[in-house]
């Protein structure tokens, strides 16, 4: 379903979406994050990357899976606590960060499906924003199967077109939203879908980063886990979490139980995130530490995205969203990395 | 004026001579404009190395992570590392040295005087350009940053621009070094604590829900410890590895193992990180804001190092970073160290 939605009938719309959880970018001091918002007037649409992109709120940082506790009759009093049953819709949601929610389903689906996972995704709706200009210098989406008007994951896809948003209406749950509210939208003229075109073709065009040749990549790789290559590429990491953390597609948890008292026992059991570029990330309880040092760390976040992935998915796990750069507290450049990589030995 | 050239002569010099193993200085990051640091091996790569007021990296951080490696490799080399150090730096390398995590032999300091300037505040620079990319940003010499882009040139009073650490600087001029870029310039500075002057006039309820909402923003990516050369603990109170696990451990040793921080990052466990963190600081810290710069969320984590910084200067009259005889604070006391506060 294609419509046209004038800015003034945006927050009309809206209004008509009162019942579902809404999620916006909201600018808090210089930073821009997902946030639950009341009625949004409208979106901006040149707000830059968010620190943090909506897997935040499909995969949030803690979730509690259950709580226990002693009691006489039982032993242990245990009670599952699922994700609150509310509907959600993330306006805003660029397309590389919904392209990153396709590739975690992969994840979390398949033999065991995550319940928490997927409560949260089946009930969540996303709008995406075409990204007319790129949301950060360092986006590199086109070099990893995406692009700045990618319709991968999202419900709707609505395109700035100065006064007015093309809307794209790409799913089922997409089309309901639309039907709530049926008078605010108007029918696209050719010329709406001319304007469409050539914003699209132009906001590839400003994509200015990319991997050269990256489809000999995860080959490469494969032969390039035993080289001097990641001590000499990981001298400057200093092994904090950022990039992993701040990565859209980055999955891995740990899960601990959280004791209140121990007598008489009570407790929570969590979910929370966790972060390959940690010590104690593959610490065995012998003592013993297959991942000894950072070499062996960068190594692995680097072969995640770009081989093992990619043998099992059939996908990079990388949207090109470009956070890792610009957030790395020592500029360590993923796409300059996967450069050497490509080139190394040659 | 440092002359980025000088620098260059004298690492080529210390390479050649095999004086240092490597030198760990900074170079242009990809992005263009801001710098990395740069680990030069050869006199070749030496033409890589940058000085500007770019070069915001405290290098000494990764002066630990020379020591791990030195001491796992069998037949390490025993020459010393070459490495940068602004003023700022320097004192960090003197507490290193006090408290003998590092040996003074075992590195070559190439000390740069910041003299009237500083470094820039990325943060500051970009909200400045209004999302605009700098290509470039000199210094005049007369306190304004001369700011390249694609539309031009436009000149920028330093202080708009310049780290917040910059601003209450009291060490422009390396403390140690082996060889000196730059003139000493003394800088008048009026209140070295002034940054603090807003949140201490806060009441306590208002400083605590200032906090809370700093701290509830952490996601604990812990990019401020490890940026920190300060933080070069084996094994810290957060992480849940525990290198007193050997092959003789029981399994009950090791599930009675005391959790001290929960990796849940609430309002009580990202409370009890950021502070374990600023009172092991206290003392230490020399205030290179590496760990605000670093932070992803922005959390002014510079302000709970410099109250620490503050309440050791007025209670036990000490000043971490100048002086590598002096006793470090936590491990001395003095006949006249106050105690009214033992009740």
């Amino acid at each position: 379903m294609e419509k046209i939605l004038t800015k003034k009938s945006f927050s009309k719309w809206v209004k008509k979406l009162e019942s579902y959880k809404i999620y916006a970018p909201v600018k808090n001091d210089d930073l821009w994050n997902y946030e639950i918002i009341d009625i949004p007037e409208s979106i901006q649409p040149d707000y830059p990357n968010t620190v943090l992109s909506p897997k935040k709120i499909i995969f949030p940082q803690r979730e509690i899976f259950l709580e226990f506790k002693a009691s006489n009759e039982e032993g242990l009093e245990v009670k599952e606590i699922l994700p609150e049953e509310r509907p959600a819709i993330i306006f805003g949601v660029r397309p590389c960060d919904a392209r990153a929610l396709t590739l975690t389903d992969n994840v979390f689906k398949g033999d065991f499906e995550d319940p928490y996972y997927w409560k949260r995704r089946n009930q969540t709706i996303l709008i995406g924003l075409t990204c007319n200009i790129p949301p950060s210098f360092d986006c590199f989406c086109l070099s990893v199967g995406g692009s700045p008007h990618s319709k991968d994951g999202l419900d709707i896809l609505m395109t700035d077109l100065e006064d007015k948003y093309y809307i794209e209406s790409l799913t089922k749950k997409g089309n309901q939203l639309i039907n709530l509210a049926k008078d605010c939208f108007e029918e696209p003229k050719v010329m709406d879908k001319k304007d469409l075109e050539k914003i699209q073709a132009n906001s590839e065009i400003q994509i200015k980063r990319q991997i050269k040749d990256i489809k000999k990549i995860p080959k490469k790789l494969k032969g390039m886990f035993d080289t001097p290559f990641w001590d000499k590429e990981s001298l400057s990491c200093i092994q904090c979490g950022i990039c992993t953390y701040l990565c859209p597609t980055c999955h891995c948890f740990d899960i601990n139980d959280e004791v209140a008292s121990s007598a008489p026992l009570k407790g929570k059991r969590v979910r929370t995130w966790d972060n390959c570029q940690f010590p104690d990330f593959t610490m065995h309880s012998s003592g013993h530490n297959p991942r000894p040092d950072k070499a062996s760390r960068l190594r692995q976040r680097i072969l995640h995205k770009f081989q093992y992935f990619v043998e099992l998915y059939e996908n990079f796990q990388c949207v090109g969203c470009g956070r890792c750069i610009s957030k790395c507290p020592v500029g360590i450049d993923i796409i300059e990395v996967l450069d050497k990589v490509r080139d190394y030995g040659l | 004026m440092v002359k980025v050239e000088d620098i260059k002569k004298e690492a080529k010099r210390i390479l050649k001579e095999g004086k240092v193993k490597y030198i760990i200085g900074y170079k242009k990051s990809t992005n263009g404009l801001m710098s990395v640091p740069a680990f030069i091996e050869s006199p070749e790569d030496v033409e890589n190395l940058i000085w500007d007021p770019t070069c915001v990296y405290n290098l000494t951080r990764f002066l630990v992570d020379e020591k791990r490696r030195k001491a796992r490799e069998k037949n390490p080399d025993e020459r010393p590392v070459g490495i940068v150090v602004k003023g700022c730096d320097s004192r960090a390398i003197i507490v290193l040295l006090q408290e003998k995590f590092i040996n003074r032999e075992n590195i070559y300091v190439l000390g740069i005087s910041c003299e009237t300037t500083g470094v820039l505040d990325e943060k500051k620079l970009l909200k400045k350009l209004n999302g605009k990319k700098a290509e470039k940003v000199e210094y005049d010499e007369k306190d304004n940053f001369i700011i390249t882009t694609l539309d031009g040139k436009s000149k920028v009073p330093a202080d708009e621009i310049l780290a917040e650490r910059c601003l209450e600087c009291r060490a422009n001029f390396p403390v140690i070094n082996d060889i000196l870029f730059g003139e000493k310039v003394d800088r008048k500075l009026d209140n070295r604590f002034k940054s603090l002057e807003k949140i201490e006039s806060l009441s306590k309820e208002k400083r605590w829900g200032f906090w809370k909402e700093q701290l509830d923003k952490c996601i604990r990516c812990y990019a401020c410890r490890s940026v920190c050369p300060m933080c070069y603990c084996d094994e810290c109170v957060v992480d849940t590895i525990n290198f007193a696990v050997t092959a003789d451990t029981t399994a009950e040793e090791k599930a009675q193992r005391i959790k001290w921080v929960e990796k849940s990052p609430t309002t009580s466990e990202n409370f009890v990180y950021h502070f374990v963190r600023a009172i092991h600081l206290a003392g230490r810290c020399i205030d290179c804001g590496e760990c605000e710069r670093v932070c992803p969320m922005d959390i002014p984590l510079r302000f709970l190092n410099k109250k620490m910084e503050k309440e050791a200067k007025e209670l036990f009259d000490y000043d971490a970073g100048f002086d590598p005889d002096q006793p470090s604070l936590v491990s001395c006391f003095k006949d006249e160290d106050p105690e009214d506060f033992i009740r």
